[in-house]
């Protein structure tokens, strides 16, 4: 399995004018999956990609490719492709002279260089569009050229820095099957830059979660979405009720003032946690019948459910999400299996916040 | 309705002002009567004159010359320029640059001038041709800077970083994607560059010497000759010449603009 390993990070470190952006981060990635970095703006994910590409050197650390430290190598010597945020297409070319670009620049012959701008322009479905100004076609149609002119050097991985946000959401969404689709015949490693969680959730074989310059947790969309580590992947991984809580004993809980069977072992004895709860794992019930009795605030149609948001006797937030309608005002019951606690160790820094 | 009506005939007003000298001294170049006043009939010898005064014709020869030659330089040297002065990293040095390279541009053409002629004359350099068009690249290389250096702002910094990760190094950075982008600016500061040196009048009258003139000189010296009608011809001639520069530029800047999608094909 090792020699699959693309790329690896090794205690990498990138400082701006003494400001660290990336502190001390290792991690490795294989080869032929679709791996997602995933954070709020300036937690460090772009540096991760502007290192891979070769844009700039870190400051500490190593990395390898292929198990060879690439740290001095120039971006133009490696083996990887970018499809850039703003697409980076030069408005002097058009589609055709785009996608060649990079083969121009290794002097290919003319006639495979037709023959492969011709074939790329087809994994994009954008045959007959050779002619057409960068101008004059949508973002939709720029993005499909952007990825066509990445992928038409061949290389072993493709960066895509949020190459989805500036799409509107009906196209975002189709965007996001073709991209994997695309990952899926190209057979190539592909490294996908996101905030929205909800992207990486639905095309990544793994994510990395970064905040502030560091990795968080990195797993498979399940992984991440069912047992964050702690109370920021709950809380940037979908919608969820964290509340502060206290571990009795393994196996059994204590939150919001009453004490709650659940799956979770291995912690000490009366150890402070974070648990959380997501809201479509909340079931509306009469009210003597829950686990928990809440009054609700206030109700949202969402479409696909209700989002109700409950208050418990202690003042606690609930958020839940349900096919079935409440009241304002109405007390209610909520119910959820043990299964549906998920409890988290405390991080020190979030404990003094 | 009425305010726009307004505007107009100021328009008009100012425009027929600026205009007016010009079409005076034009009218008059077809006067057989000899003079700037009192028409008496239409005439073309005037233009005549012109064309057979070989000392004129070699004027006007020399002016091209170094209108073009200075042009020439002064894109490339000011080409340069600006693609320095776009890599400076500091703020306060890039902003200095900019600056000194403006304060060229405003500052009167006679200091430029004088501090060109005692240059000079402390370098030893014969006044004449080398003088003159050393001093026209100079008052041009800062006009050629400022037409550029938009058109670099203009481009994403991206496309650096794209290029590059594309497999291109400097030189293909360069040629292939800064260059071409900012192919209009260059252009446009070329033409600037040839109509500065061509209607120069103070800088050129300052370093000139040795029998070497331009056009602007000499028509300003036979100017204060006597009145000839054959400077309205001559002016006449350099004033079409200079509509048709004008004419030329905004059609090469639509072609230009219009081939965007083009460059690069074989």
């Amino acid at each position: 399995m090792k020699q699959d390993v693309i790329i690896r990070f090794d205690g990498v470190t990138k400082q701006y004018d003494g400001l660290v952006v990336l502190d001390d981060v290792s991690f490795e990635m294989e080869k032929g999956k679709f791996y997602t970095l995933l954070g709020p703006s300036g937690c460090g994910k772009t540096t991760i990609l502007r290192l891979i590409a070769g844009f700039t050197e870190p400051t500490e650390g190593t990395i390898y490719f292929h198990g060879q430290p690439v740290n001095h190598v120039p971006a133009n010597k490696r083996q990887v492709n970018t499809v850039f945020q703003d697409y980076a297409l030069f408005p002097h070319l058009d589609v055709f002279e785009n996608v060649a670009f990079g083969l121009r620049v290794k002097k290919m012959k003319e006639a495979d260089i037709r023959d492969k701008v011709a074939e790329a322009l087809q994994f994009v479905n954008l045959q007959g569009y050779e002619n057409r100004r960068i101008q004059e076609m949508s973002g939709g149609q720029r993005q499909r050229v952007a990825i066509a002119r990445a992928i038409v050097n061949e290389p072993e991985v493709l960066l895509l820095d949020e190459p989805l946000s500036a799409l509107d959401l009906k196209l975002r969404t189709e965007m996001q099957y073709e991209l994997r689709e695309l990952q899926r015949r190209l057979g190539i490693t592909f490294i996908f830059v996101t905030h929205d969680q909800e992207e990486a959730l639905a095309m990544s074989d793994q994510i990395f979660v970064l905040n502030k310059g560091k990795i968080e947790q990195s797993g498979t969309p399940k992984d991440i979405y069912d047992e964050p580590v702690n109370r920021f992947v709950a809380d940037f991984i979908g919608e969820s009720n964290i509340l502060s809580g206290r571990m009795v004993k393994d196996y059994l809980v204590e939150f919001a003032g009453k004490q709650f069977e659940c799956v979770d072992y291995g912690f000490q004895p009366n150890e402070q946690v974070d648990i959380v709860i997501r809201p479509e794992d909340l079931e509306i019930t009469a009210k003597d019948r829950g686990k928990l009795r809440v009054r609700v605030d206030s109700q949202l149609f969402r479409g696909v459910h209700y989002e109700i948001c409950c208050y418990d006797e202690n003042g606690n937030e609930w958020l839940v999400h349900s096919t079935k309608k409440a009241e304002v005002g109405e007390e209610i019951g909520l119910y959820f299996e043990a299964e549906a606690i998920h409890v988290m160790r405390v991080k020190e820094e979030d404990a003094d916040e | 309705m009425r305010r726009m009506k307004w505007g107009n005939v100021y328009l008009i007003f100012v425009f027929i002002i600026l205009y007016t000298p010009i079409f005076y001294l034009l009218f008059y170049s077809f006067n057989s009567g000899g003079a700037m006043y009192d028409f008496q009939g239409f005439t073309l010898e005037w233009y005549q004159e012109v064309f057979q005064d070989t000392r004129l014709l070699m004027i006007v020869l020399n002016t091209l010359i170094v209108a073009l030659l200075s042009a020439l330089i002064s894109t490339v040297l000011g080409v340069v320029g600006a693609l320095a002065i776009y890599y400076v990293k500091k703020r306060q040095v890039k902003n200095a640059l900019l600056t000194l390279n403006n304060v060229l541009i405003v500052s009167p053409d006679v200091i430029i001038g004088a501090s060109f002629l005692i240059l000079f004359t402390i370098a030893g350099i014969k006044l004449g041709f080398v003088s003159v068009l050393l001093s026209h690249i100079a008052f041009s290389v800062p006009i050629v800077v400022l037409m550029v250096l938009p058109k670099l702002q203009e481009m994403s910094p991206t496309w650096v970083d794209a290029a590059r990760d594309l497999g291109a190094n400097e030189w293909h950075i360069l040629t292939k994607v800064i260059l071409p982008f900012i192919t209009p600016g260059i252009f446009a500061g070329f033409f600037m560059a040839l109509t500065y040196s061509l209607d120069d009048f103070a800088v050129t009258f300052f370093v000139t010497g040795n029998g070497f003139s331009t056009l602007s000189v000499e028509i300003y010296s036979r100017a204060r000759q006597g009145i000839s009608l054959s400077i309205n011809a001559l002016s006449t001639l350099l004033f079409l010449f200079t509509v048709l520069l004008v004419i030329g530029y905004y059609f090469m800047s639509r072609k230009s603009s219009r081939l965007y999608g083009m460059w690069g094909r074989k």
